[in-house]
């Protein structure tokens, strides 16, 4: 059980979210692979601050469990506004913004 | 011991957070991602960051991914008609999964002559005085500048989800 395992898991796990953020189409989704990538990286902040001894990484993970929970919010108002409007969350059916 | 608590851990994190991406209602991802932040939490205590994993059921468990559930729930989405898996999708799915491979394969090549490579033995657990003396005295200012960040989402989170002239 080195830095090394710990490092390796969270790569998998954001590299799990990533896929998983262009293969699926429904938003929700979307934003539950967004989770999973930021909770990738606190798992890699706080094997840091462990094996490399500081108070950083630790207090790092708190701003970010504070953005991400801002970033659920705000997310989440703008699925249901999408579906106020589109009356789906399929993001391959929502083509205004021609991306 | 530890090591085979670490494999087990790490294990049922990948197959949940697969899940999450596999599963095809979006309730059952959320079920699925509240097995892996739980699991999340399971490996901040094993390496002693118990504050962390308190934080990480209070706060993911507690209050985001019940928001999840509330808005999936509120919503009453209807069944997808396409199927998950089809060969357009497969073909749309090839450069995700190619780039997933290769942030693998980036950190590993990074991690090959890292700095910290010698010292990544264990460390002595860092005590929650240390932890809450850095906080409050030198990352004083971040902490507060979270507090407005969490009140500027509140806010416009009302703001954009709520009827067109309507009230809320």
């Amino acid at each position: 059980m080195t830095l090394y395992h710990f490092v390796g898991l969270g790569v998998v796990l954001f590299a799990i979210g990533a896929a998983g953020f262009f293969i699926r189409n429904n938003a929700v989704v979307l934003l539950l692979c967004i989770e999973i990538m930021l909770n990738a990286v606190n798992l890699i902040f706080a094997s840091f601050a462990r094996f490399l001894y500081g108070t950083e990484g630790q207090i790092f993970i708190f701003i970010i469990m504070t953005i991400a929970a801002a970033e659920a919010a705000v997310g989440l108002g703008i699925i249901i506004a999408l579906y106020r409007s589109h009356k789906t969350l399929d993001m391959s059916l929502i083509k205004d913004l021609k991306g | 011991m530890e090591t085979v608590i670490f494999c087990m851990l790490s294990a049922f994190a990948v197959v949940a957070a697969l899940a999450v991406v596999f599963f095809k209602r979006a309730i059952n991802g959320v079920i699925s991602l509240l097995a892996f932040m739980l699991t999340l939490a399971g490996l901040y205590v094993l390496m002693g960051a118990q504050l962390v994993a308190f934080f990480q059921v209070i706060v993911y468990v507690g209050a985001v991914l019940v928001l999840f559930a509330f808005v999936i729930m509120l919503l009453n989405l209807k069944e997808s008609v396409r199927p998950l898996i089809s060969l357009a999708d497969v073909k749309a799915a090839t450069p995700a999964v190619l780039f997933a491979v290769g942030i693998v394969v980036l950190t590993w090549l990074a991690l090959q002559d890292a700095a910290f490579s010698k010292a990544a033995a264990l460390q002595p657990v860092i005590g929650l005085r240390q932890i809450a003396l850095d906080l409050f005295t030198k990352h004083l200012l971040v902490f507060e500048l979270t507090s407005v960040i969490l009140f500027v989402a509140a806010v416009g989170a009302i703001v954009i989800s709520r009827k067109e002239g309507g009230r809320p």
